[in-house]
This record gives C-alpha cells, sequence and structure tokens, in this order.
C-alpha cells in the first residue's frame, strides 16, 4: 500500500515537471510579444502604433527614452506606446546586435537600439544590411555638434540620431584644490605640466590624486589626443609610432602615474566604486556621463566644480568619450513612424531634451537644447554653477578626429602599453608593439 | 532449423542494446559532433561575420595564431598555470586524503565536508571573492599591513607576477578538494589488510605510501591528471572575472582570448576564434593521450 503511495506520488510529480516544461517552451514562443515578455526578449511588435528599442541603463538612458515617448505621445501621437527592452548593460546589446546580425536572424532585433558611437563604424562596415539609414529623415543636422554626427555618418550616409554626448569633463574637487594653494581659475585652460604640478601639491597636501583612470579601459590617451585633434588613425591604418604627439601623451602619463598624481585602478568598478566614490581623488576626466558617479557622494556636495581639459600647449581642451545614438534596425517594419518619433523628439524637441537631463542626467549633443532653462539652472552638488550649460558649450568645440572600426582594440593595445612602460618597459619599443598587434587584429 | 526460424536471444539481445543506445547516439551526433563539424567549418573561413567566406589559404586562421603574439602568450600563460597549479594540487589533495582516510580520526566527516566546500562554489563567485580579497584595499592587504609585512597596500592584481599568483591560488583552493573526493574513493578500495601485511613486514609510512598507496591508486591519479589538464586548458572564469586578463594581458588564458576574438571584446571574430578553439582541443587530445601512454599498465 505504502509503495504504492509513493509511486503515485513520484509519477505525479514527474507529469507536474513535465506540464511545467512544456508550458515554459510555449511562454518562449511568443517572444516579445508582450510588455511582460522576460526583460531579455527583443523582437518588434505587431501593434502598429508600438516601437520597440533596446537600452540597458535604468538611470540614464532609459529616463531619456520615456521622455521621449511621453512627449511624442503627448504631441503627436496619443497612441504611440515605445516599449524599451531594458537589457542588464550595454555589452548585451552589443551581444544581441552581434549574434542576430551574424545568424542574419534580424527578427531578434527590437525597432530601433541604442548603443555606443564607437560601434557604429564597426557594425555598418560587418553587417551592411542589418540598419535602415535615416539620410531622408526631417533633422537639420546643423543642429547638431558635427564631432558627433561624424561616428553615424558612414560616406555621406546618417544612420543614427544622436542621443547623449560623451563631451569630456575634467572635475575637480574645490576644496581639496584650495588646500593645495590652488583655484579652479588656475586650472582652466592649462598645460599638463602645470597639471602635474598641480597634482604633486595636491598629493603632498592631501594625499589624494588628481585623477584617475581604470587601467583595463583606458580612455585618458584617447581624449588627450582629440583634446590636441589628433587621432590614433591616419587614413584607415593606425598612427602610433610616427606620430609624436601619442609618444609625448604616453610619456605623460606614464610619468603622472609615476608620480601617483594619476591612480590606475584594475577594473571598472574600482574606478568608480573605489577611486571615485571611496574618495581617493581629487579630479575627474571623462565624459560627462560619469557625473552620475561622482554625484552618488552626497557627502562632497557642493565640492565639485568642472572645467575644460589640460592640453600640451595650455590651451582649453575638448574632447569627447562615449555617448549613443539610436539605429533604426532592418528588422523595423514601421520606418516611417520610427523616422517620425526620431525627428520630433532627440531631432528637435527641447521638452525632451529637459526631461532627459531632469530624469537621467542626459546631456544632449543638440545645440539649441543647451540654451533651454533647465540647462542654465546651477546645479547644487557642483556649487550652484550650471554645468550643463557649460558642457553644451564645450560640446561644440570638440575637433573632428579620424575614427575607426578599431577604436577599443587600439584602447587596449595601448593601455597594455601604457601598463608596461610603468613596469619598467621602453616606450619606443613598447608604442611599436601595439602598433604591430594593432596592425596584426586589422590583418594590414 | 530452428535458428533461421526467428532471432537467437543473442540476437535479440544486441538489437534491444542498439535500441537502447540509439536515442543518446542520435543526440550526441546532432547536438555535439554536428556543431563541431560546422564548427570546423566555420574556423576554415574569414571575414565579417554576417557573410563569411572560405579563407584563402584555407587554413589562414590556423597559421595566423602561431604569428599572433597575444595568442602565443595566452598559451604560456595557460601552460605557466597548468606546470605550477596542477603539480600542487594534487600532491596536495592526495595528502589530505591520506590524513583524513586515516581510521582513528575524528571528525571525519567534518573535515572531509571542509575541504570539498569551496567546490560547492560557483566559478564566478569564488572569483569575484577572491578578486575583492586580493584587492588593493582587500582583506589580505589589511592583515599584511596590520601585521608589518608589508609596509603600505600593495596592488596584488596589477602586478603581473603576483596577479598569476593569486590565480594558481584561487584554483588551488578550489580543485584541491575536489581531486581529493577521487583519491578518497581510491583509497577506499584499497584492502586494509594490505597495509596490515606491509606493517607485520615492518615497512614504515613512507614506503606504504609510495610501495602501496601510489601504486594502487594510478588509475585514479592519471585521472585526476587528465582532468585537471583538460579543466586548466580550457581556464576561463578565473582569468575573465579575477584579473579580467589584465594587466596589460599577462594572466590572459586560451579560452578567455578565444572568447575575446568573439563576444568580448566584441569584434565577432569568428573564424579565427574557432580555430584557435580546435587549436586547444589538439591540444588537450595530445596531452591526454601522452598521460594514458605513460599511465598505460599493460605491457
Amino acid at each position: 500500500m505504502k509503495k504504492k503511495l509513493i509511486s503515485m506520488l513520484l509519477a505525479g510529480t514527474m507529469v507536474l515537471s513535465l506540464a511545467a516544461c512544456g508550458g515554459g517552451s510555449a511562454d518562449g514562443g511568443d517572444a516579445g510579444d508582450g510588455e511582460d515578455a522576460g526583460a531579455a526578449e527583443m523582437g518588434t511588435s505587431d501593434d502598429e502604433n508600438t516601437l520597440t528599442v533596446a537600452a540597458w541603463d535604468p538611470n540614464f538612458n532609459i529616463p531619456a527614452l520615456e521622455a521621449a515617448a511621453a512627449d511624442y505621445k503627448e504631441n503627436v501621437n496619443p497612441d504611440f506606446v515605445l516599449d524599451i527592452k531594458e537589457q542588464s548593460g550595454s555589452s548585451d546589446v552589443e551581444t544581441a546586435i552581434t549574434t542576430a546580425a551574424s545568424s542574419g536572424k534580424y527578427e531578434n532585433l527590437p525597432d530601433m537600439v541604442l548603443f555606443q558611437d564607437h560601434w557604429i563604424q564597426k557594425y555598418v562596415a560587418d553587417y551592411p544590411d542589418a540598419w535602415q539609414n535615416v539620410d531622408d529623415i526631417d533633422i537639420n543636422w546643423d543642429d547638431f555638434y558635427a564631432e558627433k554626427l561624424d561616428y553615424s555618418t558612414i560616406d555621406g550616409v546618417h544612420y543614427g540620431v544622436p542621443v547623449d554626448g560623451g563631451t569630456v569633463i575634467m572635475a575637480y574637487r574645490v576644496d581639496l584644490l584650495d588646500e593645495a594653494g590652488y583655484s579652479m581659475d588656475d586650472m582652466k585652460g592649462i598645460t599638463w605640466e602645470k597639471f602635474i604640478e598641480v597634482g604633486k601639491a595636491v598629493k603632498e597636501k592631501t594625499g589624494k590624486a588628481l585623477l584617475c583612470m581604470n587601467s583595463d579601459g583606458n580612455d585618458l590617451m584617447y581624449m588627450m589626443l582629440q583634446a590636441e585633434g589628433v587621432s590614433q588613425f591616419k587614413d584607415g591604418k593606425p598612427d602610433i609610432t610616427g606620430n609624436d604627439k601619442v609618444k609625448e601623451i604616453v610619456e605623460l602619463v606614464v610619468e603622472m602615474v609615476k608620480e601617483e598624481i594619476l591612480l590606475l585602478p584594475n577594473s571598472w568598478s574600482d574606478y568608480t566604486d573605489k577611486a571615485i566614490q571611496g574618495d581617493q581623488v581629487a579630479g575627474v576626466m571623462n565624459g560627462n556621463w560619469i557625473i552620475p558617479t561622482i554625484q552618488a557622494v552626497e557627502a562632497n556636495n557642493g565640492k565639485w566644480e568642472i572645467t575644460t581639459m589640460p592640453t600640451l600647449t595650455g590651451e582649453e581642451g575638448y574632447a569627447s568619450n562615449g555617448g549613443s545614438s539610436l539605429y533604426i534596425t532592418a528588422n523595423c517594419k514601421k520606418t516611417d513612424l520610427a523616422k517620425d518619433f526620431l525627428a520630433y523628439t532627440f531631432g528637435k524637441s527641447t521638452v525632451t531634451y529637459d526631461n532627459a537631463l531632469k530624469n537621467g542626467g542626459v546631456v544632449s549633443t543638440y545645440i539649441p537644447a543647451g540654451k533651454s532653462e533647465v540647462y542654465n539652472e546651477g546645479v547644487a552638488f557642483f556649487n550652484d554653477t550650471p554645468i550643463y550649460a557649460q558642457i553644451s558649450e564645450m560640446g561644440s568645440h570638440v575637433q573632428t578626429i579620424e575614427q575607426s572600426p578599431y577604436h577599443y582594440t587600439c584602447r587596449e593595445k595601448l593601455g597594455a602599453a601604457v601598463i608596461n612602460i610603468v613596469n619598467g618597459g621602453d616606450v619606443d619599443e613598447e608604442l611599436k608593439n601595439a602598433e604591430d598587434q594593432l596592425n596584426f587584429e586589422m590583418g594590414n | 532449423m530452428e535458428k533461421k526460424k526467428g532471432m537467437s536471444l543473442l540476437d535479440k539481445q544486441s538489437r534491444a542494446g542498439w535500441i537502447f543506445l540509439a536515442p543518446a547516439t542520435l543526440m550526441i551526433a546532432v547536438m555535439s559532433f554536428w556543431p563541431m563539424f560546422s564548427a570546423f567549418l566555420t574556423s576554415l573561413k574569414t571575414g565579417s561575420s554576417a557573410s563569411m567566406e572560405w579563407a584563402s589559404p584555407i587554413f589562414y586562421n590556423y597559421t595566423r595564431m602561431f604569428a599572433d603574439q597575444l595568442f602565443l602568450r595566452s598559451v604560456g600563460n595557460t601552460f605557466l598555470y597548468l606546470a605550477i597549479q596542477v603539480p600542487i594540487m594534487l600532491v596536495l589533495a592526495i595528502l589530505l586524503a591520506q590524513l583524513l582516510n586515516n581510521k582513528d580520526l575524528k571528525l571525519k566527516g567534518f573535515f572531509r565536508t571542509c575541504v570539498f566546500l569551496p567546490c560547492a562554489t560557483a566559478l564566478v563567485s569564488y572569483s569575484l571573492i577572491f578578486k575583492s580579497l586580493f584587492a588593493t584595499e582587500g582583506l589580505i592587504n589589511t592583515v599584511l599591513v596590520n601585521l608589518g609585512i608589508l609596509s603600505e597596500n600593495y596592488n596584488f592584481l596589477g602586478n603581473s607576477t603576483s596577479a598569476k599568483a593569486v590565480i594558481i591560488i584561487a584554483l588551488i583552493w578550489r580543485w584541491t578538494g575536489y581531486n581529493m573526493v577521487f583519491y578518497l574513493a581510491g583509497l577506499q578500495n584499497i584492502e586494509y589488510s594490505v597495509y596490515e601485511a606491509a606493517k607485520i613486514d615492518g615497512a614504515n609510512g613512507w614506503k606504504t605510501f609510495w610501495g602501496i598507496t601510489v601504486p594502487l591508486l594510478k588509475p585514479t591519479i592519471i585521472m585526476t591528471f587528465i582532468m585537471s589538464i583538460n579543466g586548466t586548458l580550457q581556464l576561463f572564469d578565473e582569468s575573465v572575472n579575477l584579473t579580467n586578463g589584465g594587466p596589460a594581458f599577462s594572466t590572459i588564458t586560451m579560452s578567455h582570448y578565444i572568447y575575446n576574438n568573439t563576444f568580448g571584446t566584441g569584434v565577432a571574430n569568428f573564424g579565427y576564434a574557432t580555430a584557435m578553439a580546435f587549436f586547444v582541443f589538439i591540444m588537450v587530445g595530445i596531452l591526454a593521450l601522452i598521460n594514458m601512454k605513460v599511465g598505460d599498465t599493460r605491457d
């Protein structure tokens, strides 16, 4: 009797678990159909007023997209729905694109994707069929920074609509500078030599470094070179050993590391959590999307201010790092709706941009947006200075330099060269190695 | 005459055997061998992953890897881990097994659990724990500075030699218990009377260990060796999560480099990556073969 009971129970659970399996696969079948499909599900929607979009940051670009959707819904199409497919990180969006495009299964892509600008050159070169260009969209391209559009314009054809910019800010802790006997005015339009001098004083008086960057994704050289108007590429080939500016800047970076003015934490999380939020530094230089990271430390409220970057010559430096745009994929069947949405919102609406800034801290590359009231308000965390208007103004000065599909590969190799030189390697030799490896990967 | 009528019992049994085997064989063929074959075809192609073309010369991807400084470095790193970590780990495992096999030991179950417990942690989580332990502001640094062994916090994961050492320490911590379990099982298969006989003959502990334990454990030792070599050659999680291959690629492993060439750095270089994967596959095969030949007890 007992045996029978147990076997009945076992059989019962097996049937149940089988049923559960069946249910699971049935659920997986209607991917991207409804809003309650899993976060990772992409794809498009059958509804004619619904657009899907993949984005990743709930504190940054997702509020910006929500602001745009609300704007479009209120002023243009009351039935409009923007279905945001939230991903856990920007790399998830990149992986999704690579997978879908490599297999030719574009139906796994949403109508639009948001990703960082450095990728688009490679994506258009590798997967030309995965994108729909936006050349005929109703946008006055002159309203955007030329440098920003340079990424998403390939052979004169526009592929993307800019969302956020990566205008580089040089942020300093005013209180710590003051301790070392300097003010913000002393830091504006200075040479890197002067920066090192200040850095030494700050290190001596406060024990903190004046700059930091994670060593496994070292963007410093790219930003410093762009401020000089110099690229690491020339006519599609690496331009490292034959480029005096690269050597000069790599030597500066190495000197700063050796003087302990520049911290090189091992990873991105060490950079944000330990170096910046752990109060180890008196200065941060990166794309303006780093601002929310700085602002997370309540105790430093009112102590930060921003200005332009130092340069080799002592002129004010302007650069851009990161920033993303929206791209329409080949899977989008509602291209007209998508174009109309993009043109109305990120193409010209200051309402969208004001709310994107208020809710997500997203700073636009649309020049008229910088003139709005919201942009010109003082920000308490930054000592009541109107940093967003400042950033918007700085963005218009960034020089266009040659971009390459191998941007990240180059960053990887130069970053490794810096570590090797700091550990005693020879500058010329390490730069030669970096260039050789880059050439190797590019197949030159 | 009767035999021609139907199948013999043997035939019937053999047919039943094949029917039982068929589903699994079919699944292995479809899920494992077919992907391997098509991966091999991919490894002979180059170009954008959306429109791959046959490489010219056809083995371009295979010759390319020998000119790739980074790949060669990743091979070097992997073999360094292999050469240092596997012997230390296996010796430790066999010693621990010997200790825990002691008949008079109290709380045996408790100690065995303790040694085996690291294997219950996920690879990613233990890598992250080691990363935070050895961070510049981590526990190890705090302890060493407070004990006066270090004068200031040391960036273990920022220096190539110490970063490699941290990976090896982590691997030993994670896998020693796992191998110990195999040795324990092997030891329990050795009759106690054999040891007793040796004792009566006057053999000391050292002699019984080399004269009885090691020879009788030989099949287990060979198996753990093959498994460890195989595992180390495919080392991935530690390199990715503990050091991210850094500093300056000095701790990157082969599998990590292969991953970087596909999704890791987003370059989607699938042809080249699969070619490297086949190279690793061949190396594992050769090493396993050598191991089996060396350990072959038949004459």
